[in-house]
């Protein structure tokens, strides 16, 4: 008896700190913020810059987009899966894809201007892991 | 000190141009420049002031430079993410502590503003020809290189009084624990530029293309072409200071 709860005690310490080598590295990846009015997230990219956010809450929520204009075409539902694509770029956007389906200067401002409004900085992704360890807006 | 510097520089909040006081404007009138912006607290505004004007021929230009070369920069600051690539490669250049700084970006945010919310501002030494620091400093551990106009640290006679760093207008210099000196930007003189290797690692390091650095004398340098065309504002950081600095903004 006192065997397996030793043992159980050893898995959970491992499971814990993978769990934490995990959430280390993922915020190292980007951030992504749960949003259940929504049903779904806030996400900052990190590669290959540091600090751009894209917002469902602002996407959905506030424009009333519907999931059909990103999902499946421009995106996949999974966050943090397009900087693994080594085009995920500014060029890229200038060409039409992406963020830049839709931000070319006629359906939303265009991916070469506002630059501080898509990139809020290494200050806006330290401000927001702060939100989100502290739990509070 | 360096805490409470540090502390301004950190709590970038959300400032408004409305909160200067209507003297300050008023002498800002007089000398014809107008705030555009505040940034740390009120500790560095940013104001259109009148590189521009006067513009004289090139030839005329380039004898109102002392140096040669005339190290400059340039920074189109519309252009600038905050991704701080420029940060972290001086950091590692010029083996900056965490807790010190030779550049870095300030942030303004309006949640009133009209259309864009947020700009980003970086900041560095700016190599000022007549600079508060230099002559602020008892031991002449900090000067004006008399070739290249660039300010320099003269560590070992540094002891330590902080007065040049009260004396800064540009809040550009920290208190090195480790070498019991000031440090400051020194446009990569050490580590790059007297080695022959340009630009400066900031400037090589930075992906959208906000920083320009070269020779203010040389009529053919992009640095030069920035700051005496007219079709866009040039500004100057806290111009009323006298320092004539050597570090110019711009917008792409
Ligand atoms: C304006 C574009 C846009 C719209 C509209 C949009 N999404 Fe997304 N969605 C994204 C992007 C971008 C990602 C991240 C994909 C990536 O990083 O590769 C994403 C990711 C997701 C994910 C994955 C989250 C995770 O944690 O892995 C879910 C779930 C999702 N969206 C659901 C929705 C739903 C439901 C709607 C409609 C209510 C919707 N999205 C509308 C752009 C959009
Ligand atoms: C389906 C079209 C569409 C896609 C795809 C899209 N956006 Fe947008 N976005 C809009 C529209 C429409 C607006 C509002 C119009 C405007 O501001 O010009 C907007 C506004 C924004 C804003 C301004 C938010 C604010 O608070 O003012 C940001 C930031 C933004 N988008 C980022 C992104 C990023 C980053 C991506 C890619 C990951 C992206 N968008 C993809 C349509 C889209
Ligand atoms: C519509 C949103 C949006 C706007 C506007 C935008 N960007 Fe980006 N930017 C992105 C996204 C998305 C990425 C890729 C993800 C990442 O790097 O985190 C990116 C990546 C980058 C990169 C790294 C990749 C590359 O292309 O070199 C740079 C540099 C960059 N942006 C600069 C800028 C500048 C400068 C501007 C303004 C002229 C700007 N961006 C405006 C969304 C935007």
């Amino acid at each position: 008896m006192k065997k397996i709860i030793k043992i159980l005690i050893f898995l959970s310490f491992l499971l814990g700190f993978s769990g934490l080598a995990y959430l280390q590295e993922r915020s190292e990846e980007g951030l992504v913020i749960p949003n259940e009015e929504i049903g779904a997230p806030e996400i900052v990219y990190n590669k290959p810059v540091k600090g751009v956010l894209f917002s469902h809450k602002y996407h959905v929520g506030e424009l009333g987009l519907s999931c059909e204009s990103c999902h499946p075409k421009l995106f996949e539902m999974q966050a943090l899966k397009a900087q693994e694509n080594p085009d995920f770029n500014m060029n890229a956007l200038y060409q039409g894809k992406y963020c830049g389906a839709c931000h070319d200067g006629k359906m939303a401002f265009a991916s070469n201007t506002k630059c501080a409004t898509c990139h809020i900085g290494v200050k806006g992704l330290k401000r927001l892991e702060k939100e989100m360890k502290t739990g509070k807006k | 000190m360096i805490k409470r510097w540090f502390k301004e520089f950190k709590n970038l909040g959300n400032e408004e141009i409305e909160k200067i006081p209507d003297e300050e404007r008023r002498e800002f009138l007089k000398i014809g420049l107008i705030i555009t912006g505040v940034f740390a607290g009120g500790s560095l505004l940013s104001v259109v002031s009148k590189v521009a004007e006067g513009l004289a021929t090139p030839e005329e230009l380039k004898n109102n430079y002392p140096y040669k070369p005339h190290y400059s920069m340039v920074f189109k600051i519309d252009l600038c993410i905050d991704c701080e690539r420029c940060v972290e490669a001086c950091n590692l250049t010029n083996q900056v502590p965490d807790y010190g700084w030779r550049t870095m970006i300030l942030e303004r945010y309006s949640s009133k503003a009209v259309d864009q919310k947020r700009i980003f501002l970086p900041i560095l030494c700016n190599h000022c020809n007549h600079p508060p620091c230099v002559i602020a400093c008892p031991t002449k551990a900090t000067i004006k290189d008399s070739q290249t106009g660039i300010v320099k640290m003269v560590s070992y006679k540094c002891i330590g009084c902080k007065t040049c760093m009260t004396a800064c207008p540009y809040n550009a210099r920290y208190f090195n624990e480790e070498r019991h000196a000031v440090d400051k930007c020194d446009f990569c003189w050490e580590k790059r530029l007297s080695k022959g290797i340009t630009p400066t690692a900031c400037v090589e390091a930075c992906p959208a293309g906000v920083r320009i650095f070269g020779d203010l004398s040389d009529p053919l340098s992009e640095v030069y072409r920035l700051v005496h065309q007219l079709g866009k504002p040039v500004w100057v950081l806290k111009p009323e200071t006298g320092a004539k600095p050597n570090v110019f903004y711009t917008i792409s």
